[in-house]
């Protein structure tokens, strides 16, 4: 018995050709590779848009208008993320017999060969992280040991970055797949003898699958799985959505992102002796639970949005922030800072831009769809406002400090 | 088309260079963690999903009757898809253990249903699809 040599393993590689299943070719990888980008475009916009509102940029004047605008922004984020997982694993299987095409010959040749291969590594690397993390953050499972958002932010490029490349390189043989229709000659059902029974096939040959029935599937599947998870965010598929990470339940009719105790709030917050400290001008004017609920109170109905993709509307009732800065003798054209009670994790403290504080709308709630808040959504008081990322919701408000 | 397909190049290079800068600031800690990311994602597809999905369907296709094969394509096309979309909720990992807000509903009986229900879609479609193909070849032979 003799060692394989080189040549051996080599014949052994499957090569492009042996891949026979007609049901791939790029007719089918162009057109999944569209629905593809029109969701990784989607996804990329609205991932930049959740960015600004998470820090916003001087120039861009994000305020409480639309309400609903972060909502849907990144309930799309997640949905168009999640409709992508599908088209991605399918668009990979159309294309994956090219990982086995041979290193041309010729160092020219070669370096082309190299970079191609390196911007589709880059492409689909980046592609799998992008998709794998946002899925895994939705449900608030990190098994890994970078910051989710940069690193969220910076792949997010990349991806973005590989795919316009990737384009380019493609560009005539996606047109070319786009002008032909799916299906060649050969999968015209007419053309097969029904019943036949060839016995000499050989085991990767599969006539009745067709390049169409793949994609019909693909989008099937991309389909389902938003209609399986998106009534996190979308009320009349709350019902459908039974893979959904929140059902839309929880304390007061509202889902809880992090409980008072895993935020290191509870005591403090539970504490009869809390009162809110509002800052104005250096000097400091305190109140307390009664106090702060003898004041006039309103009620809108404004929603929770959250970076994970899961939204609720609620009814909110408490004092007008605007209001309070007024009664201590700010100027409501001011940011203000907001600082919470909690004790561990990141967003203990936010600021509230003066576009927010202008709207009566914003609120230091007391009360949650009729009842007084539970600790879990922020009791004694927390932050309301129209159109901003829920994690800028501050709950257990301990202070507010207008910037001079 | 060139002038077209040039700027695509440039506006790509441009991007993914400023997703490299913004990561200029990470500790190396976080840097390899997200390279094992990075370069596990390839790994996992072309060196166990691909295969894995090649194999079963080679395998199936060869015990599979033709009538059946693309019924039960589609199945499993959508079944392994969206099994993958749904291992976060399926793992039982995630979430807080004093937060039952989060990842509270039965996920595991709902994957075998749905699970079951794809099967059973495939298996009558293609018994369907049997008695279709049979029918003319029995009256041919009358």
């Amino acid at each position: 018995m003799r060692l394989p040599t080189v040549e051996d393993i080599e014949r052994r590689i499957p090569r492009p050709e042996d891949f026979e299943s007609r049901a791939r070719g790029t007719q089918l990888t162009a057109r999944v590779g569209v629905a593809l980008g029109v969701a990784f475009g989607i996804c990329f916009l609205t991932g930049l848009w959740s960015h600004a509102q998470y820090d916003p940029p001087g120039w861009l004047p994000i305020g409480p208008q639309p309400t609903q605008l972060y909502r849907i922004t990144q309930g799309l984020h997640v949905i168009s993320g999640i409709a992508a997982i599908p088209l991605l694993l399918v668009k990979l299987w159309s294309a994956f017999p090219r990982f086995f095409i041979r290193p041309p010959h010729g160092p020219r040749a070669l370096v082309v060969e190299a970079l191609e291969r390196a911007s589709i590594g880059a492409l689909v690397g980046s592609s799998i992280f992008m998709l794998a993390s946002g899925l895994l953050n939705i449900a608030q499972w990190y098994p890994w040991d970078f910051s989710f958002r940069a690193t969220h932010n910076a792949v997010a490029w990349v991806a973005i970055g590989s795919l316009l490349v990737h384009i380019a390189v493609k560009l005539p043989v996606i047109r070319e797949a786009l002008g032909a229709p799916i299906n060649g000659p050969e999968d015209d059902p007419t053309a097969v003898e029904p019943g036949s029974e060839p016995e000499d096939e050989s085991p990767g040959e599969n006539e009745s699958v067709t390049r169409r029935t793949v994609m019909l599937g693909a989008f099937a599947s991309s389909g389902l799985a938003v209609l399986l998870t998106a009534g996190q965010t979308v009320p009349f598929l709350r019902k459908i959505s039974v893979f959904a990470v929140r059902d839309g339940e929880g304390p007061q009719d509202l889902p809880v992102n992090r409980t008072a105790k895993a935020a290191g709030a509870a005591e403090a917050a539970a504490d009869p002796a809390f009162v809110l400290e509002l800052i104005v001008n250096g000097t400091t004017l305190t109140l307390d639970r009664d106090q702060l609920a003898a004041l006039p109170q309103q009620t809108h109905e404004l929603p929770i949005a959250c970076v994970e993709g899961w939204s609720r509307s609620a009814s909110w009732t408490g004092v007008s922030v605007r209001d309070l800065i007024e009664m201590a003798g700010g100027e409501p054209r001011s940011d203000v800072v907001v600082r919470s009670l909690q004790t561990k994790g990141a967003f203990g403290t936010s600021v509230l831009p003066a576009a927010f504080i202008d709207d009566p709308r914003t609120m230091l709630a007391l009360e949650l769809n009729g009842e007084t808040l539970s600790l879990d959504h922020g009791y004694p008081c927390r932050i309301i406002a129209p159109n901003r990322p829920g994690v800028l919701q501050t709950k257990w408000v301990r202070q507010l400090e207008v910037k001079s | 088309m060139k002038a077209a397909r040039a700027l695509l190049v440039v506006a790509g290079v441009g991007f993914g260079l400023w997703g490299v800068w913004l990561m200029r600031d990470f500790t190396s800690e976080r840097l390899v963690s997200a390279g094992i990311w990075l370069g596990g994602g390839i790994v996992v597809h072309d060196a166990v999903l691909a295969p894995l999905t090649i194999a079963i369907v080679v395998v199936v296709a060869r015990l599979l009757p033709r009538y059946a094969r693309a019924p039960m394509a589609i199945a499993f096309l959508v079944w392994s898809t969206l099994t993958v979309v749904f291992i976060p909720v399926l793992s039982g990992q995630g979430g807080k253990p004093d937060n039952d807000t989060i990842l509270n509903r039965p996920y595991l009986a709902s994957w075998l249903v749905l699970t079951a229900v794809l099967f059973a879609v495939a298996l009558v479609v293609a018994l369907q699809r049997r008695s279709r193909t049979a029918t003319p070849a029995a009256t041919a032979e009358d």
